[in-house]
């Protein structure tokens, strides 16, 4: 992916105890803080909205293979947490196996979709969820990949300020911006 | 020779110790006066000088630290006080404060980062780099030595730590690193991490104070602790941000 090939670790992720939770509570919260800012980064380096817990495991991100450092689940567990607490991240599903990394908030989602209709004419027009996260026309937007989840929520934002209504057709969900 | 005895003898030497006495205070005066004129004169040289290349010693650092050593050969300290002729004509005194300042600025800034331990260089960069909107001063690491030296008046919230090869660690937290703590720190200077079996071989030390030590700089944190290092999970391998950041120089920023 040529993105990933951009995204620049933070120096943090060469040192090694960076993968054991820090037992000093000042030395933690240290840790914890850069964990958090790098996994922001890194999803939204890689435009992913959608985290896995179990899949995160094996992941780069939280796995450095060449010093043969990764995180425990319960280190991650605490990350994730971390994020929860910030407001940036959300449980999908009750078991906690899912959630969205939100390093824009639902709200700013929102804004930003919106801002899009008018910027490209599309008030008034019927756009399905396909086309805004798949289309050609957002190919360099934010969005552009989306999980369809988190896209009909930031809709819902929209809808509930009068800008937006959801509509289903035959199983496609669409949006019409106003 | 006369054998001079009895009470007239003894009257007659006092009164010639007393005459010498005299004698010998005011040569002493005499030359007191000679030195005080001296002294004034080189005063005042130094003082035509200092003032003539005023703006030469605030913005040339070379010039600065040639003019600091001649002042130190002839037992002058330009920065011994902030008030007085120096620091009104020269503004020297005020650049040392201002930067004994800004250095405390930066130290305060990054101490949760590295547990306000730091090498000389990334000091010394960073007060550059907060430094240079506002003057078009050059600086050098002499500079900050100099004003963290003036730093110390305070009270010994600021400490050096000398490694090999002229490296040198600023300790800005109040209390001074431990004889052992320093020793530990000489010791994992190049790897930048150290285990108890690293102390037991290079240092002779007992488990017991290893592992005390190592806990008092985990708790104070200096040090990370890392426990994927061995097979067995046995051996935790302490390492310190500081150390590690000043081998790879990187993340002077965040």
């Amino acid at each position: 992916m040529s993105t990933q090939d951009k995204f620049e670790m933070p120096w943090q992720y060469s040192f090694p105890p960076f993968f054991t939770l820090q037992p000093n509570l000042d030395t933690r919260k240290l840790q914890l803080d850069a964990w958090c800012a790098l996994v922001l980064s890194y999803f939204r380096t890689h435009r992913l909205c959608v985290i896995d817990v179990n899949e995160s495991q094996s992941s780069p991100l939280f796995s450095n293979t060449t010093l043969n450092r990764k995180l425990s689940p319960e280190t991650i567990s605490v990350i994730l947490d971390e994020l929860r607490k910030t407001g940036n991240l959300e449980w999908i599903d009750k078991n906690k196996r899912r959630a969205w990394v939100l390093w824009k908030s639902v709200d700013e989602w929102a804004k930003v979709l919106y801002r899009w209709a008018v910027d490209n004419g599309m008030l008034s027009t019927v756009c399905t969820f396909y086309e805004l996260i798949h289309g050609q026309d957002t190919t360099e937007e934010e969005f552009h990949g989306m999980d369809q989840d988190l896209l009909l929520k930031a809709l819902r934002c929209l809808e509930h300020q009068k800008r937006a209504e959801i509509i289903s057709m035959d199983g496609n969900m669409g949006v019409k911006f106003f | 020779m006369n054998r001079r005895v009895g009470i007239g003898a003894i009257d007659k030497k006092k009164l010639t110790e007393a005459r010498f006495r005299d004698r010998g205070e005011e040569l002493a005066a005499d030359q007191l006066r000679q030195l005080s004129s001296q002294l004034g004169t080189l005063k005042s040289k130094v003082e035509e000088f200092a003032e003539k290349h005023k703006n030469e010693i605030r913005k040339n650092l070379e010039f600065r630290r040639q003019f600091q050593e001649m002042c130190a050969s002839i037992g002058v300290d330009p920065l011994a006080s902030s008030k007085g002729f120096w620091s009104e004509m020269l503004g020297v005194g005020d650049f040392y404060y201002e930067l004994g300042v800004q250095i405390v600025e930066v130290c305060m800034a990054t101490n949760h980062k590295n547990g306000g331990i730091m090498p000389l260089e990334e000091l010394f960069q960073r007060v550059v780099r907060s430094r240079r909107k506002t003057s078009g001063q050059q600086l050098s690491t002499d500079d900050i030595l100099r004003a963290i030296d003036k730093l110390k008046i305070l009270g010994n919230g600021f400490t050096l730590i000398k490694l090999d090869r002229g490296r040198i660690l600023v300790q800005s937290v109040p209390g001074e690193l431990s004889l052992d703590q320093n020793q530990v720190i000489q010791v994992a200077q190049e790897t930048a991490c150290i285990t108890v079996l690293d102390l037991k071989v290079k240092l002779k030390w007992q488990e017991e104070r290893s592992k005390k030590v190592l806990q008092d700089m985990v708790s104070s944190g200096f040090a990370w602790v890392d426990l994927q290092a061995g097979v067995g999970n046995s051996d935790i391998v302490y390492w310190f941000p500081t150390l590690f950041s000043a081998s790879f120089n990187s993340d002077a920023t965040s």
